[in-house]
């Protein structure tokens, strides 16, 4: 199986702090990978570094066989609902184009426009194309930035919290789109998350990493470990089918 | 007359079209930071012996490193938008008091009023040459930067994973307002010149839908706020930069009730 992502022995350090010490595992095409960890476990900075923002110092991460800052247009991003200007006067069409161009659009062609309602149908959000993005709510706001996401066609989607602060219903029916995209065979994808629904309903494999590496499996196999007890919820609610196993070395 | 119309509708689409920016990244005071920085260079200027119209020339530099260094400081994250820009004001302008007194007894004197509320009536030809000049360069760089700098004012993050270039663009902006605001203090003077970069964005934010109508709508307040003012202000013989600022502000409340409509 094509491995997306290698992390291979990634230790960073920032101001002479160990943040993250020797992280190694891969994820194959079309895996959808939970990544979790208890606060200050690293997981940001891991994100951070498989996207190219921080640089390991020590070890490498490859995306497609190259170096993580090199294969950014490989990876969607869809950061947590906090992290950008609500207030902006943008709309979805505008965001969207704005990923597929690497500028902010000030007129949107006709093919760029199929593109982004393509997508946001794809994410059950073709009605937002033009609505402002200050009137959406949380759901619809987080539906609207996966579709920017996906829009390039990554191999890698990555997903910090992005149901964080999202009211019940819109979680569920984010929930509902992650496992669409957990089904496929395509895009392999990183969640990191808090929250058991999302790993019951989602997780093909866990990660586990409090600064280094603690558990790398399936969450049926992670079970009984008490370390990882903050995942064990996995158990009882699993959704089945599409558990992929990792490459034999 | 003519000369105060260009040069005040200049410096009012000028401050318009970077006040979209400055005011969407939550930087509204810097306008006021940076120009009492200014008043740090032109202080300078006159403390090595140059006349208020030639300190400029030592303001200028002077303004765009306090920028700079202001963008250092947000870069690094660990301090607000608005603490930064108060220390560098107030450090700025304190040297700038400090430069003033150091100045010899026998220095020419200094006409305050004219540096801290400008003199747009004026104008010379030389000063529109120079605003010409800054017109030429802040619409070029603007016009070429435009599309990245506001995918870099939504979200720096995204932005810089799109490849946009965010600091060099952070910097660039800042620099381009500390060169507006030191050519707009000789028109409007520092204690009114902010107001040109805040109002007619805020009130565009409130009126338009996307950022490049924001930006339209902006320049178009500026400049017609600065041309109404100044006519304003000669019929009825008033203060010409607080009567354009008044306009603007009335714009604003105008736009106030446009928007609750």
């Amino acid at each position: 199986m094509e491995r997306v992502l290698v992390a291979d022995d990634v230790t960073v350090r920032l101001g002479g702090k160990l943040i993250l010490d020797g992280i190694s595992f891969w994820i194959p095409k079309g895996e959808f990978v939970c990544l979790c960890g208890p606060n200050g476990a690293g997981k940001s900075t891991f994100l951070k570094t498989v996207l190219g923002i921080i640089e390991p110092t020590s070890g490498a991460i490859s995306i497609l066989g190259k170096p993580a800052g090199v294969a950014q247009r490989a990876v969607g991003y869809v950061p947590q609902r906090k992290t950008f200007d609500q207030d902006f006067p943008a709309t979805a069409l505008e965001l969207i184009v704005a990923n597929l161009r690497g500028k902010w659009p000030i007129r949107v062609h006709d093919a760029e426009r199929e593109r982004a309602r393509a997508v946001l149908q794809r994410v059950g959000g073709e009605a937002l194309i033009d609505k402002p993005l200050a009137g959406l709510s949380g759901g619809e706001t987080q539906r609207v930035f996966l579709a920017r996401a996906l829009v390039t066609d990554p191999a890698l989607i990555i997903l910090d919290e992005p149901t964080a602060g999202v009211d019940v219903r819109g979680r569920q029916e984010f929930l509902d789109i992650l496992w669409e995209i957990s089904a496929s065979d395509e895009l392999a994808a990183i969640l990191v998350t808090h929250n058991p629904a999302a790993i019951a309903r989602c997780a093909e494999r866990v990660v586990y990493i409090e600064k280094k590496l603690i558990a790398w499996g399936l969450p049926d196999e992670l079970l009984g470990k008490s370390s990882l007890s903050a995942i064990s919820y996995a158990r009882t609610t699993r959704t089945p089918g599409g558990v992929i196993a990792p490459d034999e070395d | 007359m003519i000369r105060a119309i260009m040069a005040g509708t200049a410096v009012g689409a000028l401050c318009a079209v970077l006040g979209v920016f400055v005011v969407q990244r939550g930087l509204s005071f810097i306008g006021d930071g940076l120009a009492h920085a200014a008043f740090g260079g032109i202080a300078l200027g006159l403390l090595l012996g140059a006349s208020v119209s030639h300190a400029t020339w030592v303001a200028l530099p002077f303004t765009v490193l306090v920028s700079l260094g202001i963008s250092f400081v947000l870069r690094r994250g660990r301090m607000r938008g608005d603490s930064a820009t108060g220390v560098f004001f107030a450090v700025s302008f304190a040297l700038g008091v400090l430069f003033l007194g150091l100045r010899p007894l026998s220095a020419p004197p200094v006409n305050v009023e004219s540096v801290l509320f400008g003199s747009i009536l004026a104008v010379g030809p030389q000063d529109l040459l120079v605003m010409g000049a800054v017109c030429v360069l802040v619409g070029l760089a603007m016009a070429i930067t435009w599309t990245r700098l506001a995918y870099a004012t939504f979200d720096p993050e995204l932005a810089k994973l799109s490849g946009v270039p965010v600091e060099r663009l952070d910097d660039m902006l800042l620099a381009l307002t500390a060169v507006v605001i030191v050519v707009a203090v000789k028109t409007v003077g520092i204690a009114l010149v902010s107001s040109f970069i805040v109002i007619p964005a805020a009130t565009a934010r409130m009126l338009g839908r996307s950022l490049h109508r924001v930006t339209l709508y902006a320049v178009l307040l500026g400049v017609g706020g600065a041309a109404l003012g100044l006519l304003l202000s000669y019929h009825l013989n008033v203060a010409s930069g607080a009567t354009i600022i008044l306009v603007m502000g009335a714009f604003f409340a105008l736009g106030l009730v446009v928007k609750r409509r």
